[in-house]
């Protein structure tokens, strides 16, 4: 008898061995490397990417994860914070490709490291799809061409210059009609780094293109106590004051502009409606914000207000930017899409293929993404207004970006 | 005029919490002879503090009392459970305040988040004044600062605390064969110091939004004060701030204003160059013995 129970055990367990193998030959894995600013300065935007990374990925998986060939594959996410540190990023990157042997790797969006990750990634033939738009500058015929250096780089937020000329002109749209006079004069106010140079110039082209006449006022980066900088923008008589790139330093330097009434109108850029309204900001005349591509605050949207409500009910943080995480997650679905069509995970060759010919509807926009021969996505910005002295009373339009850059900015 | 007089305004806010980090570090850095490289870090944990009391309900100088405090235990903590055995090798407590101010940073990060805290000011008025703006808050933040200052002041220099202390600077062998103890006294400076960074961050998240990044940016900012006046001199580094607000405020004025920082630093190394000592005079630092 005991011989009999002894047999039948052993028999259930390499029944359930041998199930346990199957299953584990089913369910592959696809490792995903993310390197993000955890910490240090760009932290704000970089935990968008691991949040927005970490949600997409639980989908997938739970959704029963990607099936390319015969084979299912879930998702491992390896994250690495870089700490806003382009050495730390350039080994994360090394790890990632080298130790790990990931397939391919989401950030940074800090804008310069994402030009030396690429020089990891593209060697080892690892997708990257990296936020930033200066990667732009990059992209161009011969280097994402199969024998370029960023064949397998992707840069999922618009040109700035399609940016910054979407943004201008719905600010100027949204601002002019609340204002006494037409503006014609702007400060733009931008934090002194690689950053805040490169995006600053295209916007300044793209207002004057738009006629205004542009004074560019540049502060340290670190800067907390703005009121000298701003004593001297108001004694300047600026038409709109313009905070530019950093959100974090914009939602410093904005509540002391308006203690002392700089200017009668602002715009905020890097500021979410939704963080305007959950920090209760409020001024006397006009203030506009902008996001790429949809708002987290602002009018109500279903799939938006889903996919927030998703996105913070999974811990991310309420951040300055938390819009940009949709910059990230809906290329994770793309990505998947396009792993699937090519029927095998080692032919990146052919992942590139397909999402170049992709047409992909996500939650980011009501046009389809799609990355163009240069491998830069292109949609609109949505700009919104808050009426004087509310925190919550938004109006938004949808700009959509010029078809050419203004004269005197040469693209990228 | 207006925009001139306006400056002058500003630098004297600008200087206020600088002289309340800074004078933290001149005490602890001149009179306890610890290099406190997470005095910014204290600075911060204070701002912390009052940001929870006040989203917590509690009214915002109660909270400043609460951080003091805290951050004051926090100083205790960090002098007898690490600095106190760094005394000899002053190079040892410099490399374990940076470690101290990395772990606190994460600790912060991890506690609550990395994303920016704001309070709204308790005082919001803004009075103007022949054109000159006077924002309320800021100017609170300038009493309570002067005020501060005269205590520490008097009480390093007129106080028999501060004559025994400032007598165990100049040598510590004699002054405990005098009966001074010595290292108690390390100890109080190293707490009182650490107060005063409380009170730095409470007043700060008055004024502006901070990060856990905000103490390692003000703390370069705190050594540079503590050293123009010179080491271990209140006065001095009431002197070093308010050059330091006044250097910031004309530049943003008149000069290049992505510049400010690069100004006051250069101001801090050709003072240092012209007199090692400070412009007032003080210690000599952390000697090892």
């Amino acid at each position: 008898m005991k011989l009999a129970h002894m047999g039948v055990g052993l028999a259930m367990m390499g029944l359930a061995a041998l199930t346990a193998g199957k299953a584990k030959a089913e369910d592959q894995e696809l490792k995903i490397g993310v390197v993000a600013a955890e910490s240090g300065s760009f932290v704000s935007a970089g935990n968008t990417i691991a949040a927005a990374a970490k949600l997409a990925a639980a989908k997938i998986n739970d959704d029963g994860g990607i099936k390319v060939g015969d084979k299912t594959y879930k998702i491992k996410l390896y994250i690495r914070d870089n700490r806003t540190d382009v050495n730390v990023t350039i080994a994360a990157a090394q790890e990632l490709v080298n130790d790990i042997g990931v397939s391919a790797i989401w950030g940074t969006e800090t804008h310069d490291f994402s030009i030396a990750m690429a020089k990891i990634t593209g060697p080892a033939k690892v997708l990257q799809f990296s936020g930033n738009s200066s990667l732009g500058s990059a992209l161009n015929t011969t280097s994402v061409a199969p024998d370029g250096w960023l064949h397998y780089a992707f840069q999922t937020e618009p040109q700035e210059w399609q940016r910054s000329g979407s943004t201008a002109r719905g600010v100027l749209a949204l601002l002019t009609p609340l204002m006494k006079t037409k503006p014609v004069h702007s400060v733009v106010l931008v934090g002194n780094d690689a950053t805040g140079q490169y995006l600053s110039s295209h916007y300044v082209k793209a207002l004057e293109g738009d006629g205004q006449q542009v004074d560019l006022v540049k502060y340290p980066p670190d800067t907390t106590d703005f009121l000298p900088i701003l004593t001297r923008i108001k004694g300047m008589h600026p038409d709109i004051v313009h905070f530019w790139y950093n959100g974090d330093s914009t939602l410093t330097a904005f509540p002391q502009a308006e203690q002392i009434h700089v200017a009668p109108a602002y715009f905020l850029f890097g500021v979410d409606p939704g963080i305007y309204e959950q920090r209760h900001l409020t001024a006397s005349v006009p203030v506009t914000m902008s996001c790429v591509p949809e708002c987290w605050g602002g009018p109500k949207r279903p799939d938006v207000d889903q996919y927030f409500a998703k996105y913070f009910g999974s811990g991310a943080s309420k951040g300055p930017q938390s819009s940009v995480s949709l910059l990230y997650y809906d290329y994770f679905f793309m990505y998947a899409k396009a792993l699937a069509e090519a029927g095998k995970v080692d032919d990146p060759d052919a992942v590139v293929n397909n999402l170049l010919k992709m047409s992909y509807q996500g939650v980011v926009s009501p046009v389809p993404l799609t990355f163009n021969s240069n491998h830069q996505v292109t949609f609109a910005t949505e700009v919104c207004v808050v009426k004087p002295n509310t925190s919550d009373d938004f109006t938004c339009t949808t700009e959509q970006p010029p078809a050419a850059p203004p004269a005197g900015d040469p693209g990228g | 005029m207006e925009i001139f007089l306006q400056q002058l305004i500003n630098s004297l806010s600008v200087a206020s919490v600088t002289i309340l980090i800074g004078m933290g570090i001149t005490l602890i850095f001149g009179l306890a002879g610890i290099v406190n490289f997470a005095q910014g870090e204290f600075l911060m944990v204070g701002g912390m503090i009052t940001w929870a009391l006040v989203m917590a309900g509690v009214n915002f100088f109660v909270a400043m009392v609460v951080a003091m405090l805290a951050v004051g235990l926090l100083g205790l903590t960090a002098e007898r459970t690490l600095f106190r055995f760094t005394l000899t090798r002053p190079m040892n407590g410099f490399i374990m305040s940076i470690g101290l101010s990395v772990i606190l940073q994460n600790v912060v990060i991890r506690t609550l988040n990395e994303v920016q805290k704001s309070i709204t000011p308790p005082v919001t008025a803004v009075w103007t004044v022949g054109g000159v703006d006077i924002i309320a808050m800021r100017a609170i933040v300038v009493a309570i600062t002067a005020v501060v200052v005269a205590v520490t002041y008097f009480g390093i220099s007129r106080s028999r605390y501060g004559v025994a202390l400032r007598a165990s600077v100049a040598d510590q062998d004699t002054a405990a064969l005098m009966g001074i103890p010595v290292k108690r006294y390390v100890t109080g400076v190293f707490v009182y110091g650490s107060v005063l960074a409380g009170l730095g961050g409470a007043l700060m998240i008055a004024l502006f939004p901070i990060t856990p990044f905000t103490g390692s940016v003000i703390i370069i900012r705190g050594f540079a004060v503590s050293l123009i006046g010179g080491l271990g001199n209140v006065g001095g580094a009431v002197v070093g701030g308010l050059i330091l607000g006044l250097v910031d405020a004309l530049a943003a004025q008149y000069g290049f204003p992505q510049w400010t920082d690069a100004y006051s630093l250069i101001v801090m190394i050709v003072i240092l160059i012209l007199r090692p000592q400070g412009l007032l005079g003080g210690t000599m630092g952390p000697r090892a013995t």
